[in-house]
C-alpha cells in the first residue's frame, strides 16, 4: 500500500526504525550526562527526520559533513554505535581513540567525515569530498549538514558558491533550529543573526535550488533530499534544502517530535501496531545498552597516545 | 577601597567602567548580551542595544567590522566566545587588525580590544580548548595582554581600551571564577611591567596566564628546599625583557612556563632573550614548561597529562638545580 507522500509502507518503517534509533541513542547519552558518566554532548533531538530522511538515499559510498550536534547524523549514516559510545566516554576504543570527543567524531568506515567543533567548520571539507567523488566519478555524492548560525559564515557562502562553480555533487543540508524566534547557543539574542527568514532562500543567489520545508515531517524530508540527491547523483550540481526543526527536550512530546509524528500516522493508518512499536524500541534501546556496556567496559587510553598520531609516519 | 571580586567581575567592571567613561566604547560578538555569560552581564541592561550588540556566529565579519569601526573612530571591544573561533577569521586579525596602521603610513589606526576567551578547561577537546598568546604575540603590530588574576584584568583592561593599538587580551576560562581582592574605583595597570610574584634567589620562573598561579603553587612547595623568583610579565607584547634579566642576573637559573605549544611559543622567547642577552648570567640550561606540541586531547586524563601544571614546574625547577 502506498501513503499518500508515495513513500511505501515498508520504507517508511525503516526510517521510523532510524529514528527510534537516534532517539533511543541520544536518550542513552542524555542519561550518561545526567549521571555524570560522561562530558557534555549537543544532542539533536528534534532533527531525527532530516537525519533519517536524508540518509535514506546514500549510499555507504557517499560521505557527509556534520556539525557540533552530529549523533542522529552519524547513527543514521551507519556509524558504529559502539565505537561512538566509546568516543563519546574518551575510551581507546572511541572512533578517534577518545582524542576528538563527540564534536569531532569521525567515521570513515561508512563515510561520516565527520562532526566538527567549529561552526560552519565541516561545510568547505564537503566541497573537497564531492570534487573527490566528482574526479572518481564513480556516482557517490555528499551530503553537507550545518545549521542556520553556520548559514552566515563566510567559509559556507564560499562554499556554496564553489560547488556551484564547480558543479559538484554535494546536497547542503541547513537544520534551521530557530525556526520562530532566532536563538544563539540556544539563548536569545538581541539582534537576530539571520536577515532572512528563510535560509533556503540563499540558494538563489549562488543559482542553484534552494528549498525550505518543515523538517519534522520525514515524509516531507524524504522527498525533498531525494530530489536533491538525484540531481547530485546525475550530475547536476549542489542544492540548498532547510529544513526547520525544533530542538527538544527528549522526554517531551512535543507536537514537532518527528519521531512521535511518525508514530501517529503509522499507527492511524495501521502500518504500526503497539505491539511493533514497543518491538522496535526494544530493539533499539537493547542496542544502545550493549553500546554503553561496550564503553564502559573499553580500557582508558594509555598516556602516550597523548603523543602519538600528530603526524602521520616517522616523525621527530 | 577593595574588595574581593571574581576575574570576570574585574573585567565587567572594567568594561562598564571605561564605557561610562568614554562613548566611543563599544561592545559586540557572540551571545554578549546574555545574562549567562559573567565578564559582560547587566552591560546591555546599563549601556542599551546600540552600544552592547550580539553578532551572528561570523568571526570574520564582526571582528573585520571591529576593526573598521576602530579605524572610523571607535574603540570597539570585540570578544571571541573562544580563541580557537579566532582561527577562522585570522585575515581580519593578523592582517588587517595588525598590519593597517604600518601600512596606511599611519593615516590611520585601530583602537580595538579583541578579548579572546581561551585555555584548557577539562574535556572540550582541540578546537575549544588552546592558548595561542604565540600566534597573536608572533605578528607585529598587535599587543598581547594575559593577565593571571583579577587585580590586573580590571587594570589591564583599561589599559587596553584606551591604547591607540590593537590589543588582543587573554582570559582563560578557568580564572573566571578565580576570587582576589580589587580595587572599587578605576585604575590601571601599565603594558610591559612585570609583575613579581614570588621573592626567590635560586631560580627565576617566568609564568603567563594561569600558569602563573600553577608557579606561585610550586614555588610554595619548594620553599625552604629551593628559593623560587616567579616573574609574570602581564603582557607579552610589549614584553618586560628588563625584569626577566635582572632576575636571571640574580639567581643564575631560568624557566619559562605557559600553557601554549612549545614549540616557537612564548616559553622559546624567553629563552631566547636568556641566551643573547642574559646568556653570562647562566648558570645552566634553560627549561621550558609547555604544552609538549600536541592538540588537546579529548580524553581528560590525556589532556591533564599534556598540560603544564605545578608538579611539571618543581621537576623543571629541580632539573635545573643539578649541579
Amino acid at each position: 500500500m502506498l501513503m499518500s507522500s508515495g513513500i511505501p509502507d515498508e520504507r517508511l518503517l525503516d526510517l521510523y526504525r532510524v529514528m527510534v534509533r537516534i532517539r533511543a541513542f541520544e536518550n542513552g547519552v542524555k542519561q550518561l550526562m545526567r549521571e555524570g558518566r560522561c562530558g557534555r554532548v549537543s544532542l539533536s533531538v528534534g532533527g531525527e527526520a532530516v537525519a533519517a530522511g536524508v540518509t535514506a538515499h546514500l549510499t555507504p559510498h557517499d560521505q557527509i559533513g556534520s556539525t557540533h550536534r552530529p549523533l542522529g547524523h552519524l547513527v543514521a549514516k551507519g556509524a558504529d554505535l559502539n565505537r561512538v559510545m566509546a568516543e563519546i566516554m574518551a575510551k581507546a576504543t572511541g572512533t578517534n581513540r577518545g582524542k576528538g570527543g563527540p564534536y569531532h567524531i569521525f567515521d570513515k568506515s561508512v563515510g561520516a567525515l565527520g562532526a566538527n567543533g567549529v561552526v560552519g567548520g565541516s561545510v568547505p571539507m564537503c566541497a573537497g569530498y564531492a570534487l573527490a567523488d566528482q574526479l572518481r566519478g564513480d556516482g557517490s555524492i555528499v551530503v553537507s549538514y550545518y545549521g542556520e548560525g553556520a548559514s552566515n559564515q563566510g567559509g559556507v557562502q564560499e562554499t556554496l558558491n564553489l560547488a556551484a562553480c564547480w558543479r559538484l555533487p554535494v546536497v547542503f543540508v541547513c537544520e534551521n533550529s530557530s525556526p520562530e524566534v532566532q536563538r544563539m547557543l540556544g539563548h536569545e539574542i538581541d539582534y537576530p543573526q539571520l536577515s532572512i527568514d528563510d535560509v533556503g532562500s540563499r540558494g538563489a543567489a549562488y543559482g542553484i535550488p534552494g528549498v525550505t520545508h518543515p523538517g519534522w515531517d520525514v515524509e516531507t524530508v524524504y522527498a525533498a533530499a531525494g530530489e536533491a540527491v538525484k540531481r547530485a547523483r546525475e550530475g547536476g550540481g549542489p542544492s540548498l534544502l532547510e529544513f526547520k526543526i525544533y530542538r527538544l527536550d527528549g522526554d517531551t512530546d512535543d507536537g514537532y517530535c518527528p519521531v512521535r509524528l511518525l508514530r501517529e500516522r503509522l499507527t492511524g493508518r495501521g502500518v504500526l501496531s503497539e505491539e511493533l512499536d514497543a518491538k522496535i524500541w526494544d530493539a533499539e534501546a537493547a542496542r544502545v545498552r550493549e553500546a554503553i556496556e561496550y564503553a564502559e567496559g573499553s580500557p582508558e587510553p594509555p598516556l602516550i597516545d597523548a603523543y602519538t598520531g600528530v603526524y602521520v609516519g616517522e616523525h621527530r | 577601597m577593595t574588595r574581593v571580586i571574581t576575574y570576570a567581575e574585574a573585567i565587567n567592571e572594567a568594561l562598564g567602567a571605561e564605557m561610562s567613561r568614554d562613548p566611543r566604547v563599544i561592545l559586540f560578538g557572540e551571545n554578549v548580551s546574555s545574562s549567562w555569560r559573567p565578564a559582560t552581564k547587566g552591560l546591555k541592561e546599563t549601556f542599551g542595544r546600540e552600544r552592547v550588540r550580539d553578532a551572528p556566529i561570523t568571526e570574520t565579519a564582526f571582528i573585520g567590522a571591529g576593526v573598521g569601526a576602530a579605524i572610523a573612530g571607535l574603540r570597539p571591544v570585540v570578544e571571541l566566545m573562544l580563541v580557537d573561533f579566532g582561527l577562522v577569521a585570522m585575515d581580519q586579525i593578523l592582517n588587517q587588525m595588525a598590519k593597517t596602521t604600518y601600512m596606511t603610513g599611519g593615516q590611520v589606526n585601530v583602537p580595538m580590544v579583541l578579548r579572546c576567551v581561551y585555555g584548557a578547561a577539562g574535556g572540550q577537546a582541540a578546537t575549544h580548548s588552546e592558548t595561542l598568546t604565540a600566534l597573536y604575540a608572533h605578528m607585529p603590530g598587535v599587543k598581547v595582554a594575559v593577565p593571571s588574576n583579577p587585580y590586573d584584568a580590571k587594570g589591564l583592561l583599561v589599559t587596553a581600551i584606551r591604547d591607540p593599538n590593537p590589543v588582543a587580551f587573554f582570559e582563560h576560562t578557568l580564572l573566571y571564577s578565580m576570587e582576589a581582592e580589587v580595587l572599587e574605583d578605576s585604575y590601571t595597570v601599565p603594558f610591559g611591567v612585570a609583575n613579581l610574584v614570588r621573592e626567590g634567589a635560586d631560580v627565576t620562573v617566568v609564568a603567563t596566564g594561569r600558569m602563573v598561579g600553577e608557579a606561585a603553587m610550586a614555588a610554595d612547595v619548594l620553599r625552604g628546599e629551593v628559593s623560587v623568583e616567579v616573574l609574570d610579565p602581564r603582557t607579552l607584547v610589549p614584553l618586560d625583557e628588563e625584569a626577566i634579566l635582572r632576575s636571571l642576573a640574580r639567581t643564575g637559573r631560568l624557566g619559562a612556563v605557559d600553557e601554549d605549544y612549545e614549540r616557537c611559543g612564548f616559553t622559546a622567547e624567553v629563552a631566547a632573550i636568556a641566551a643573547e642577552k642574559g646568556f653570562h648570567s647562566l648558570v645552566a640550561p634553560v627549561a621550558r614548561v609547555a604544552n609538549p606540541n600536541v592538540p588537546i586531547p579529548f580524553n581528560r586524563n590525556l589532556e591533564r597529562h599534556v598540560l603544564p601544571d605545578k608538579d611539571g614546574i618543581i621537576r623543571a625547577v629541580k632539573a635545573v638545580m643539578k649541579p
